[in-house]
């Protein structure tokens, strides 16, 4: 999930949240009716009664589907956005098929990037269609290394890359973690 | 915010799984009529709370403040992770980095002592804040080490850096 998703969801959950509190609170302190009526209503009493076992097992569908709702909140909270994972299928000229692992291309890119100096680190990441990627790339720099150097190195990386893979980059961005003191 | 709000979603998504399963569980003991099902308490409970009672009250009392202080907290501005560079072709400074970094060259000045800077986009352009601690006469000095370091930087900073110079406090 992505910053803004969790932001959205944040924002709706909180104003589900006050509308609630805001309800239950008016019609505690008696400015709305029914404050004197227990939290359980008889309409839903009569439901629960009337239906035993049917209504229980009602409920036990609803747990389920609570639950799966969490683990699917849970796997997507857990994976990084948008990542373009599994095997990059290319179609060949005759019958044939090239079929390359996500990892292994990202992973060659991540290492062309390491071959400039001053680049300590770099992770990069593929989203979007396979004919035309967003490239996602995040340096980490030594203090002493030369910004223009490092972006004419970075760029040519990436169309080696796109060479290599067969395919034209939609997008490049690039984020430059810089280090404060040098080595 | 950007944490929080991913450690947060992780809880939700734990209490919704736990508390789902703990439902579902409780739903089937009732309906096979076995004594031990929590469900049977669970409706004890609700038919015999009312919405006037004091804890309600304090519940609902908290799910609002709860609430209120979750949608001011999305809702106003948060400080960007990335600041643009000038050209627009994709390329970004993590901005925690790019602070301390100008902090470290703030410190060089030889009077600054300690030194804190924030950097804030204003459209195009970088707008740098120091809160430095030494001899306020040394202004220029910190502002001259702060543009060197940006133009290294190759940083969209052309407006006026604010420095705040506070000076040393002397023990006795």
């Amino acid at each position: 999930m992505s910053n803004a998703a969790h932001r959205l969801l944040w924002t709706v959950l909180a104003l589900l949240l006050v509308a609630a509190g805001g309800v239950a609170s008016a019609v505690g302190l008696g400015w709305l009716p029914g404050g004197g009526a227990p939290l359980l209503g008889a309409g839903p009493v009569t439901w629960w009664q009337a239906g035993t076992p049917w209504s229980a097992l009602a409920v036990a569908v609803g747990g389920v589907l609570l639950a799966l709702l969490g683990q699917r909140l849970l796997a997507a909270g857990l994976r990084a956005p948008g990542r373009l994972a599994g095997t990059l299928t290319h179609p060949g000229n005759g019958g044939g098929r090239t079929r390359v692992a996500c990892e292994v291309l990202t992973g060659a890119l991540e290492r062309d990037l390491l071959r400039a100096q001053g680049v300590h680190r770099a992770r990069v990441l593929l989203t979007g269609p396979v004919g035309q990627p967003d490239v996602w790339v995040e340096v980490r720099l030594a203090a002493s290394a030369d910004l223009g150097t490092t972006r004419a190195h970075v760029d040519a990386a990436v169309r080696r890359f796109a060479a290599t893979l067969g395919c034209r980059p939609a997008h490049l961005d690039v984020t430059a973690v810089v280090d404060a003191a040098p080595h | 915010m950007r944490t929080v709000n991913r450690i947060a979603t992780l809880l939700l998504a734990v209490a919704l799984l736990a508390g789902g399963t703990l439902v579902a569980v409780g739903a089937l003991l009732a309906a096979a009529g076995h004594p031990g099902s929590p469900v049977r308490r669970w409706y004890a409970t609700l038919t015999t709370t009312h919405w006037q009672d004091a804890p309600v009250r304090a519940v609902a009392a908290g799910v609002t403040l709860l609430g209120v202080v979750a949608l001011v907290a999305q809702l106003r501005r948060w400080r960007p992770v990335r600041l643009r560079l000038a050209e627009n072709d994709g390329w970004h400074w993590h901005r925690r980095s790019v602070e301390r970094r100008l902090a470290r060259a703030a410190r060089t000045v030889p009077s600054v002592r300690r030194a804190r800077v924030r950097v804030r986009p204003h459209g195009d352009m970088w707008r740098p804040r120091v809160t430095a601690t030494g001899d306020p006469e040394a202004r220029a000095d910190v502002e001259f080490a702060l543009r060197r370091e940006l133009d290294r930087l190759a940083a969209p900073c052309r407006g006026p850096i604010e420095v705040r110079l506070l000076p040393t406090r002397r023990t006795t």
